[in-house]
């Protein structure tokens, strides 16, 4: 019988597993970078690094949660870009900052619930909704700021530049809570649990009685919550947005989270998982920067190394010729 | 036990039930009722209707027209939901489980334990979900994923995650048709205990002598309507009277394979190791004999034969076809030596459950019989239709998505892809599961023809009547070795059983 060992934070250790062997491809690059630039393990510099990856990381753990439930959102960035915009538009206007960021949060609620009711209604494929509604956001952003840039005059500074101990930001607070929160509720609540049913087996679940619109609705509208809280990290880090700033997040969390174990088809992947392929992705941006790589090649080698990363992990499948 | 009847009322009543689909009328003005602690059997040939009256009471389907009462209030459909609150649970003939979750995840899905603080409570989930399994007197760690567990196991599992919902009226559609000799006889008694307890239970099967076994009352349907409803309260109930209502002629239930001399050796397997660890097996098949593979539930039976087909990899040993060494990488080469495999379990390894009939039925036959590169499928319709015709496969046209057929008809078409392919050597793994009594006869009319033709099979089965009048001489596999060999005129059940337990 085969072992079976206690579920923690990264699921089931074993050397085959994806996220084991991402981790080591992580502590590979760690080591080969530092060897050429000792300031690589800085502390400052991890700290930069997980500064770079707060919003993608934030905006990952909503399409992580999706694409276990059997959906996709390809409408993150710009629900996040609205959120954001919808908030500039209230500081400018002299509201205060909890009305900015109520209302923001609001718009990714509203966001969220649109494409949720139109998935869960309609049964259209979410990756072609998604990309319409995207639109949809990207174009109602385009109005607001009639295409200009958005300036915040300081007011999120405190998010962006206070630093617990001197080192510690606060926005990664933010990073950090939403990691746990997508955690706790994917694998310690019921609602968790039936997400994981319905990307496993939609049938199954609706004949165990689940109400599956409803469940769809509700996680897409968390989604779009998260994408909200992602907008505050976003302009505390900029001080001010544009309506074109969005695009290439919704791919990158994706990417993020195919290579931290979690599949298209539903029913599987972890948080944790889904964590070590943001963590990857900075890291490799981040080992670029220290080393100089020219920048106009660094686009191209990240591509590579994804892709390198990708067959690594799938090698236990390729060995046993299993499709 | 037996019952009065007419001095109660039931529990459940469906009046004038009827459902269409396009093409098809599934069922038309069905009644049928159910008593408190009462087994009702539901026999009936592949797509008479069993299974969608079933879905009509768990809420599955909403029915056409008529009217279902339970308990008193009366409902003109129900939702999975609502069929849940009023006590019903099923087991459904297709499996589905969720492939990614545990054993206990999935038993507890929609009915998730929580602590105090509202949080997922997973030990308490697991003890409950062990407990189940421990009642029902079975070996299985309930942390396991489904997905690596036997179809054996996954119908275990489909059984529990219907008894915790604790139902009032239990439907089981072909609970046992994954199982052999040992499971049906745990299923059997489950459902005679359960039934003791007051609740009641539908029960679907094509295995007549089990359903005369435990059935209170049998009903025969046929072509979506009610032929007879059948008291059995001494359990000896004719099974000529339900076949011939079922078919509406009598079968010979019991068939008796022609007997003509066998060939010299075909295949010859010398020293095949699946894995590293694994004992070394050896064995050979003559041409036209059919050669039975018996053995209890993980015994490593459908392993061999996956190893023979190329839909495992092995890892070492030789396998020789009619003199030639073969070298088996994937099915590819295992078909184009001339082997044809029917699958153990038909929804995801056997067929591609959204294209139509036609499709599924040439897929392999394309590469080895029409050579062509352009293709027109219509074209091909009249090579199929005799096969349709002698599997008795019920579909309104050729065009029908498999995924609409029912569980009998689903599995004949996977008897039919390989029988239209024509190979020279067949490795069937169960494959006549869910098959009604007469298709059954036709399809060991078809087994012995090909046999005839010096075309050689394997079958791995638990059906053992099939096995013990089918094969011409049994291997008993157990832990993944051949534990015995059983000639021709001494196979019989008690050798058979002795063997795959070792005694
Ligand atoms: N979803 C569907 N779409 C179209 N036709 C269907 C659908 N479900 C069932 N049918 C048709 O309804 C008829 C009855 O099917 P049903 O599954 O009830 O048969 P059954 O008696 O359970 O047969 P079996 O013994 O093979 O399981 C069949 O002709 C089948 O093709
Ligand atoms: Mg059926």
């Amino acid at each position: 019988m085969e072992q079976v060992k206690r579920k923690n934070f990264f699921g089931k250790i074993s050397f085959k597993d994806q996220r084991v062997l991402m981790i080591a491809v992580i502590l590979l690059i760690t080591v080969v970078v530092t060897i050429i630039s000792p300031k690589f393990v800085d502390i400052r510099n991890i700290v930069a690094i997980f500064q770079q990856i707060s919003v993608l990381g934030i905006l990952t753990m909503a399409m992580a949660l999706l694409l276990i439930s059997g959906g996709i959102d390809l409408s993150i960035g710009n629900i996040m870009i609205l959120s954001g915009v919808v908030t500039s538009k209230v500081i400018m206007g002299e509201g205060s900052v909890t009305l900015a960021i109520t209302l923001g949060l609001l718009t990714g609620l509203v966001c969220g619930f649109l494409n949720g009711v139109i998935i869960a209604k309609s049964r259209c494929l979410p990756l072609i909704i998604t990309l319409g509604t995207s639109q949809i956001f990207f174009g109602t952003s385009l109005m607001i700021t009639g295409g200009q840039f958005m300036n915040f005059s300081r007011k999120f500074d405190f998010i962006g530049r206070t630093r617990i101990f001197g080192v510690f930001p606060v926005m990664l607070i933010f990073l950090i809570v939403m990691v746990a929160v997508a955690f706790i509720l994917l694998n310690y609540t019921r609602f968790g649990r039936r997400i994981v049913a319905i990307g496993g087996n939609e049938r199954n679940a609706y004949l165990s009685g689940i109400n599956i619109d409803r469940y769809k609705i509700i996680l897409y509208s968390i989604s779009g919550v998260i994408c909200a809280i992602a907008s505050i990290v976003f302009v505390s880090r900029l001080d001010s947005i544009t309506a074109t700033a969005g695009s290439g997040y919704e791919l990158r969390a994706l990417t993020a989270a195919i290579i931290g174990g979690i599949t298209f088809d539903g029913g599987r992947g972890t948080i944790g998982g889904a964590f070590i392929g943001v963590l990857l992705l900075g890291i490799i941006n981040n080992a670029m920067n220290i080393l100089s790589v020219w920048p106009y090649a660094q686009t191209a080698i990240s591509g590579a190394i994804i892709v390198i990363a990708v067959i690594l992990s799938n090698l236990d499948n390729i060995r046993k010729d299993r499709r | 036990m037996s019952f009065a009847y007419e001095s109660k009322t039931p529990l459940v009543e469906m009046i004038n039930i009827s459902k269409s689909f396009p093409g098809v009328q599934a069922l038309s003005d069905i009644t049928f009722d159910l008593y408190k602690g009462e087994i009702h059997c539901l026999v009936g040939e592949n797509g008479a209707g069993k299974s969608t009256l079933m879905k009509v009471l768990s809420g599955a389907h909403n029915p056409d027209g008529g009217q279902i009462t339970i308990n008193g209030d009366s409902y003109p459909a129900l939702t999975p939901r609502l069929s849940q609150e009023l006590g019903i649970s099923i087991i459904y003939q297709e499996n589905d489980l969720i492939p990614s979750m545990s054993v206990a995840e999935n038993m507890f899905v929609g009915l998730e334990k929580t602590t105090r603080f509202g949080l997922l409570d997973r030990a308490s989930t697991e003890k409950s979900a062990q407990e189940e399994v421990g009642k029902l007197g079975i070996v299985l760690d309930v942390r396991r994923k489904v997905e690596n567990l036997s179809v054996s196991e996954q119908q275990y599992v489909k059984i529990l995650k219907a008894l915790v919902l604790k139902p009032q009226i239990l439907l089981m559609d072909e609970p046992t048709s994954m199982f052999n000799v040992k499971d049906v006889g745990t299923v059997l008694a489950l459902t005679q205990r359960i039934a003791k307890q007051g609740i009641s239970i539908i029960y679907i099967s094509h295995f007549l002598k089990e359903v005369v076994q435990i059935a209170d009352r049998i009903t025969v349907i046929r072509d979506g309507l009610v032929v007879n409803t059948y008291k059995n309260e001494s359990r000896d109930m004719d099974l000529d009277v339900i076949t011939m209502d079922m078919v509406g002629r009598s079968v010979d239930m019991f068939y008796q394979k022609e007997q003509h001399e066998v060939g010299e050796i075909v295949l010859c397997v010398r020293d095949l190791q699946l894995t590293k660890d694994s004992p070394k097996i050896s064995f050979e098949v003559r041409s036209g004999e059919i050669l039975g593979l018996a053995g209890m539930v993980g015994s490593g039976r459908t392993e061999i034969v996956r190893a023979l087909t190329g839909a495992d990899r092995y890892y070492a040993g030789i396998i020789e076809y009619k003199g030639k060494s073969l070298m088996l990488h994937s099915p590819e080469d295992s078909i184009q030596a001339g082997f044809a495999h029917i699958t153990e379990d038909r929804q995801q390894l056997g067929l591609m459950l959204g294209q139509s009939i036609l499709e599924n039925m040439t897929i392999v036959g394309l590469g080895r019989k029409i050579k062509n590169f352009f293709l027109n499928i219509k074209r091909h319709q009249p090579l199929v239709e005799p096969l349709i015709e002698t599997l008795d496969i019920k579909t309104p046209s050729l065009f029908q998505e498999v995924q609409n057929l029912s569980g009998g008809n689903q599995q004949k078409v996977v008897l039919g892809k390989w029988l239209f392919a024509e190979s020279d050597f067949y490795v069937f793994d169960e494959p006549t599961r869910g098959i009604d009594v007469n298709s059954k006869a036709e399809f060991y009319r078809l087994m012995s023809m090909l046999t005839k033709e010096g075309k050689s099979i394997i079958m791995v089965s638990s059906d053992m009547p099939e096995l013990i009048s089918m094969s011409d001489r049994v291997l008993v596999v157990r832990k993944g070795e051949i534990a015995g060999e059983i000639p021709h005129d001494e196979i019989n059940e008690e050798r058979i059983i002795k063997s795959a337990l070792g005694m």
